[in-house]
């Protein structure tokens, strides 16, 4: 009986050592898988040279169709499926649809391919240091750093077609649309880099985020239901920064913009880990305290139950 | 069960942390030590950013250590005289560590210097493990007990200044060395994310003299002061302390501290010794690894401030 009790407890032991080492194993095996291959839409489109001013798209009023008699012009509206998303501490990421329609659309049928449409969704922009790890003396340590006042938290692309085919690098740079050009600002401190550099170091906050699912872009992602109304799926992942999301649609003919619309959405924290969040961040005294005392509490009442048991 | 953690900025399975909590809770519980030196490595391992790591850690060493305190507390085992002294000198350090937390995370540097610090610190408390075990197992097969330690002899602590009487301790010894070792696992209690008991114990027996029924008691009574202190310090400077994780990893760790605890009574400890040096130096090695290995991302991002 005494011998079993202890082999019993001998076997626990072993597993809780067994565990443990599975962890450190699994942390090991995760460090030596490679980092995951940046999707093949990124390097394939071409930068413009930083110093090229971006000429400023044709004046809407310009534009005439071709036909003869003049035909109303087209225009675009959307909304999407939820304007306030709630993120609780179970949030495991969302999905939103965004749908919208042609007004005088002149396409005959869903299929006929004349619309563009380009819809991108983007977070509150943050502040955020990316920073470059070199080899000093065998260690693999961060050497050189760059500082960001304003870079989109959540940058999400849905397009008809790849972007390359929808319009020229031109008019989508002035429009802020592509990863190649998504809307960054440098701290002053960076304003000695040289234009690769700085290509180097947007690519990087891009591809990182690219990583987290954070940036993303789906080239086939609008779909048109009918001749003048498309929809388009979007996911946020977990660790989307909450805040004002604006949603801007975008309408091309031929290469060029015919109209825009925007529209917005809201991220917020809600339940028990918003009054974690507000409370850490706002009251940082007082929570360090409640945290203490939280542990303090734990401590004490499992050291109760487990003598009572014992007794 | 996925759980959003809100300071970690992460979403992680619910069990993950708690079953972390308890394996290393169960560990701590057979060994007698805190169990922060192996918590906050596998923090950093599943992704935990390390600063929050080290915060969070130092709340869940408030929540092990606590109840500890108190049944020593009862037992009269704790010298509140020396307590003070090395708790006064672990708040200190502690101050000073927060702030050379807060120093090196804006310098992007603070990944780098937890890493060498438990690199260090691992690698030699797992090799002089490893020895002893060995030496331990060795002994056990061939039957041999070596004479203890001679006691009573005077050394250099002796002859410093500023003399106090610790009555429950039967001292008469300079305040100037608990003072500085205080100072010492205080500072390494906010940097690193552990309670320091491993520093502390050796050096109040052997340096200070303390008598053993006492060391237990009053290092209690320190690290659960100081780990508190520090936990509101990484709160108030760093935004560091994630009380989601803290409560799923003191939950798991008080139950699986209990299980260690009786196993601990029954077993056997060479081999598990040995078997916890094992440990003690993969997490070391991995750790190593992760700085000598070419990393597949050179760049990282680190956001700042909140809008």
């Amino acid at each position: 009986m005494e011998s079993a009790r202890r082999r019993h407890r001998r076997t626990i032991a072993s597993i809780a050592i067994g565990v443990l080492t599975a962890c450190v194993l699994a942390g090991a095996a995760i460090a030596q898988r490679p980092a995951p291959a940046q999707p093949p839409s990124v390097p394939t489109q071409p930068v413009p040279p930083a110093q090229v001013p971006p000429p400023a798209p044709a004046p809407a009023q310009e534009t005439r169709p071709p036909e003869a008699p003049p035909l109303p012009r087209e225009s675009v509206h959307a909304d999407v499926s939820t304007r306030r998303i709630a993120v609780t501490s179970t949030f495991s990421g969302t999905g939103i649809i965004v749908f919208g329609a042609v007004d005088n659309s002149r396409q005959v049928s869903a299929e006929s391919g004349l619309y563009d449409v380009v819809i991108v969704i983007s977070g509150a922009p943050s502040r955020l240091v990316a920073r470059k790890k070199s080899n000093v003396g065998g260690l693999w340590i961060n050497t050189s750093s760059v500082t960001f006042t304003s870079v989109p938290s959540y940058y999400a692309i849905s397009s008809t077609r790849p972007l390359d085919e929808v319009a020229s690098d031109d008019v989508l740079k002035s429009s802020g649309i592509g990863f190649d050009f998504v809307p960054m600002t440098f701290h002053r401190s960076a304003r000695n880099l040289t234009a690769p550099e700085i290509k180097e170091w947007r690519d990087a906050v891009v591809r990182l985020k690219q990583h987290e699912r954070l940036y993303q872009q789906d080239e086939y992602g609008v779909a048109f239901v009918g001749r003048s109304l498309f929809r388009s799926a979007f996911d946020m992942p977990a660790t989307v920064t909450v805040g004002a999301f604006e949603t801007r649609v975008y309408l091309f003919r031929d290469g060029e913009l015919l109209s825009t619309y925007t529209t917005k959405l809201d991220l917020e924290r809600e339940g028990l880990e918003h009054f974690v969040h507000r409370f850490a961040f706002d009251h940082p005294f007082f929570y360090g305290v409640f945290t203490v005392l939280i542990a303090v509490g734990a401590g004490m009442l499992a050291s109760y139950v487990f003598n009572r048991n014992k007794a | 069960m996925n759980i959003y953690l809100p300071i970690a900025e992460m979403s992680a399975n619910l069990f993950l942390f708690i079953g972390m909590g308890a394996s290393v809770g169960f560990l701590s519980g057979m060994f007698g030590v805190g169990g922060g030196f192996l918590m906050t490595p596998l923090l950093i391992f599943t992704g935990v950013p390390s600063a929050v790591a080290v915060g969070t850690e130092a709340a869940q060493i408030v929540a092990s250590s606590v109840s500890g305190a108190l049944a020593q507390w009862r037992r009269r085992n704790i010298d509140f005289k020396m307590g003070t002294i090395l708790l006064a000198g672990g708040i200190v350090g502690s101050v000073f560590g927060v702030e050379a937390v807060k120093a090196l995370r804006r310098v992007g540097q603070f990944d780098l210097f937890v890493i060498l610090s438990y690199v260090t610190m691992l690698g030699v408390i797992g090799t002089l493990m490893m020895i002893e075990s060995i030496n331990a197992i060795r002994q056990a097969q061939s039957g041999i007990v070596v004479a203890s330690r001679q006691r009573g002899q005077h050394n250099w602590v002796h002859r410093l200044p500023l003399k106090m009487r610790f009555h429950r301790s039967k001292l008469y010894i300079s305040a100037i060395p608990p003072l500085t070792l205080g100072v010492f696992v205080g500072f390494l209690a906010a940097i690193m994310g552990v309670g320091g008991g491993f520093i502390m114990v050796p050096a109040m027996i052997y340096l200070l003299k303390v008598p053993t029924n006492v060391v237990v008691g009053t290092s209690l009574f320190q690290i659960t002061f100081v780990t508190a202190a520090t936990t509101i310090l990484h709160a108030t400077q760093n935004q560091t302390v994630d009380a989601t994780l803290a409560l799923l990893l003191i939950v798991g760790g008080v139950i699986g501290a209990q299980f260690g605890a009786i196993a601990g009574q029954r077993l056997k400890g060479e081999q598990l010794r040995f078997l916890l040096a094992g440990i003690v130096l993969l997490v070391a090695l991995r750790l190593a690894w992760s700085l000598v290995v070419h990393p597949g991302e050179l760049f990282s991002l680190t956001a700042l401030g909140r809008p």
